[in-house]
């Protein structure tokens, strides 16, 4: 249904202003081959260029957060008119630029400052860890689910807290024991993460880190895990379950046609903040696109049966389904921060009945029971 | 054709020699462009609009020379004591912090408070240099080792504060401290991103480097103490004093360094890796490049900060990989390390008569 919208706008848009060429600039934090972040961007806008005769695209990877402006400053001189700035610290650059450019449209990744000319984005996988952890809490046989975390701002603490809330749904007496590395890109690092929560006792694994290390350390030791960020099946085929995978190019493809169409202008961006989940297919449950669950596991997950408060007696492959099927669903039939939710120091932190709002979850600092190790900033 | 060693090269020579190494190390750098797929003259002419056409792209060059020049000038002058300071990144971090410390919480008004920054940003920058002087010139320590390592210390001391005490309630939960507040920022060139001040800390510490070096006792001590350590301690040079002396001096400017890059760009403590850009480790390029005098760094500075700026520009409008400015950095080294067969020895062309 989107699509044929998009196609509609599209097509009025180009009949109507007859526009002849849209330039647009990407600027990214990594470099595009860093298999995650970055990657995952690129692979967006090549979808854009790609599904747009009219789109003209250029990008700059690597940029240090005390560049930006400058780069900015060289792409409008290559006439680029809309700017993606995909790094949270691109924030102040940004909307400095923004002053110095009105003419130009920037959309800035994860921000949450906008301006007339500057839209915020978003895709997140909170949901998506909801159902990973499910299957987590179904592959232990040990109770502990390790995860190796790049550095615990609110994004990982809400990914985390999703996963584990997951976890225990299945297995309520499963703990998630964390460990932080502080870097975005360090495979030495997660592997001693990942042998330490080994010889911890974890026996199945998550992590946030971009490249495809805790999958292989796993998978040497024969432990089930879930990829992240890029499809990893590939490198583990017999031992990733599942994981999240995320389609910047839903995003781009949407913003750039209503661009084209005139419909978001350097003057009314002020209230346009993306924040895209599974109904609007930014992201996707799996370790490679197109395969939801790794068919190795069905057979395990079809096993594992639990009491579920909404579908009763159920396997935790249909639970799965079922819920990912309800997730995907624009009017949020279900939510993993369903209330009531208590934090681990016993502290109500979602109450009956409610959910968080787009605020709350993108400010989470507390953790939920069943998460084990160090939390940097936990609320008292 | 043969090589016939000669005494020490004049001034004229070692300049002749410098140019024209950078002079190859360009054209080579333009060839290699040419492989990414932009005619030398297409690159040439797209670096220099990006770079002198305008006061905005002309003043990236000086910003990024400004921390380079500070640094290179501070090295210039350790080098010349032998004293081998390969810690002015942990350095400059420590300026960073100190000078971020003093903005986020003294409250000082106005100028004072750019004042206070400055200073405690050359203390720490300086006391941080210190230690390494101290043990080598009490304990034989080896310098390079301390200097290097305490890099290190420096950027998980910098991590520590980002994530954990000095964490901004307003940064959202990512690891940044709060925005410094308006008199902590340095001002601007007016229609730039470059902060004037640290133009004029760059240079009047070079030359205040440089006087040191040729005009004084101290720099007299330095460089016998450089030349030759034996004949300092005979002829009376204390080496603790005058290392400390080169350490505080040295370590001072990369804490300067820092200072200018929090005050004048990021208005706030990030990751140790945004803030500093290896300023520290480029430094002793610079330095080297300018045969360590102090002076000549500010030059050298101002020519890698033109290929830092200029390599932004490639970036963008000749779509290079981000590694090419890196590349580019190498083969001026190599250049050099390479030119350096021609100072040593001249070239004499000719059929050998036997």
């Amino acid at each position: 249904m989107r699509k044929v919208w998009l196609a509609a706008v599209v097509v009025l848009g180009a009949l109507a202003f007859g526009q002849q060429e849209v330039k647009a600039g990407w600027i990214y934090v990594g470099p595009i081959g860093d298999y995650g972040w970055t990657h995952a961007h690129d692979v967006g806008r090549k979808e854009a260029e790609a599904a747009f005769p009219w789109l003209k695209t250029s990008y700059v990877e690597s940029v240090p957060e005390g560049q930006a402006g400058s780069y900015i400053d060289q792409m409008v001189r290559q006439g680029t008119k809309v700017i993606f700035a995909t790094s949270f610290g691109y924030m102040d650059a940004v909307l400095e630029a923004a002053k110095r450019y009105p003419d130009v449209i920037f959309a800035h990744a994860t921000g949450f400052k906008r301006a007339p000319n500057v839209a915020t984005y978003m895709a997140d996988f909170y949901q998506v860890y909801y159902l990973n952890g499910l299957m987590a809490g179904a592959l232990t046989k040990t109770g502990k689910v390790g995860y190796v975390g790049a550095f615990p701002i609110p994004e990982l603490k809400r990914h985390i807290n999703a996963f584990t809330l997951g976890v225990r749904t299945v297995n309520p007496e499963a703990k998630v024991l964390v460990r932080w590395i502080y870097e975005w890109y360090n495979p030495a690092a997660a592997k001693e993460a990942t042998e330490a929560l080994i010889a911890e006792g974890a026996d199945v694994f998550a992590f946030t880190e971009d490249s495809p290390t805790v999958v292989q350390v796993a998978a040497e030791k024969g432990f089930p895990s879930f990829s992240h960020y890029s499809p990893m099946l590939k490198f583990a085929p017999d031992y990733v379950v599942s994981g999240q995978l995320v389609h910047w190019g839903t995003i781009y493809k949407d913003f750039l046609a209503k661009v084209y169409a005139g419909l978001y202008t350097p003057k009314n961006l002020e209230d346009v903040d993306y924040w895209w989940l599974l109904p609007q297919g930014a992201v996707e449950l799996g370790a490679d696109f197109g395969v939801p669950v790794n068919p190795k596991f069905a057979g395990r997950l079809k096993a594992k049966a639990v009491d579920h408060p909404i579908f009763g007696e159920i396997s935790v492959y249909d639970l799965v389904m079922k819920l990912h099927g309800l997730m995907k669903d624009v009017e949020l039939a279900f939510d993993p921060f369903q209330g009531p939710i208590k934090d681990r120091k016993g502290v109500l932190r979602v109450p009956e009945g409610l959910r968080l709002t787009k605020h709350q979850l993108e400010t989470m600092e507390w953790a939920v029971e069943g998460v084990v190790g160090p939390w940097p900033n936990e609320p008292k | 054709m043969k090589l016939v060693p000669r005494p020490e090269p004049g001034v004229l020579e070692v300049l002749l020699v410098s140019v024209g190494a950078v002079l190859l190390a360009f054209l080579a750098s333009l060839a290699l462009l040419w492989l990414y797929g932009a005619p030398p003259w297409e690159a040439a002419a797209a670096i220099a609009a990006g770079v002198f056409a305008d006061p905005r792209g002309f003043a990236e060059v000086l910003r990024r020379a400004v921390p380079l020049v500070l640094v290179g000038a501070g090295l210039a002058l350790a080098f010349r004591a032998q004293f081998w300071n390969i810690g002015a990144e942990g350095q400059l971090l420590m300026g960073a912090v100190a000078a971020a410390g003093v903005a986020l919480f003294s409250g000082l008004p106005g100028p004072w408070m750019l004042f206070a920054m400055g200073l405690s940003a050359f203390l720490a920058g300086g006391l941080w240099a210190i230690f390494a002087a101290l043990l080598k010139a009490r304990l034989g320590v080896n310098d390079v080792i301390t200097t290097l390592m305490q890099n290190y210390v420096a950027i998980y001391l910098v991590d520590w504060l980002i994530h954990g005490p000095w964490k901004g309630k307003s940064a959202f939960g990512f690891a940044y401290t709060d925005r410094f507040p308006e008199a902590a920022g340095l001002p601007l060139l007016p229609g730039t991103a470059l902060a004037w001040p640290g133009v004029v800390l760059a240079l009047s510490f070079a030359a205040l480097f440089a006087w040191l070096l040729f005009a004084t006792k101290l720099g007299f001590e330095v460089r016998v103490l450089g030349e030759n350590p034996e004949a300092a301690r005979y002829a009376g040079v204390r080496a603790l004093f005058t290392l400390s002396w080169v350490a505080l001096l040295s370590g001072g400017a990369a804490g300067l360094a820092g200072f200018v890059e929090v005050a004048g760009t990021h208005h706030k403590l990030l990751a140790p890796l945004q803030i500093s850009l290896g300023y520290g480790y480029t430094g002793i390029i610079v330095a080297w490049l300018g045969r360590n005098h102090p002076l000549a760094a500010a030059l050298t500075g101002l020519l890698v900060g033109f290929v830092f700026a200029a390599g932004d520009v490639a970036k963008v409008a000749l779509a290079t990989p981000f590694q090419l400015v890196q590349v580019v950095n190498g083969l001026i080294l190599f250049f050099l390390i390479a030119a350096e067969v021609f100072l040593r020895y001249r070239v004499v062309l000719g059929v050998r008569r036997g």
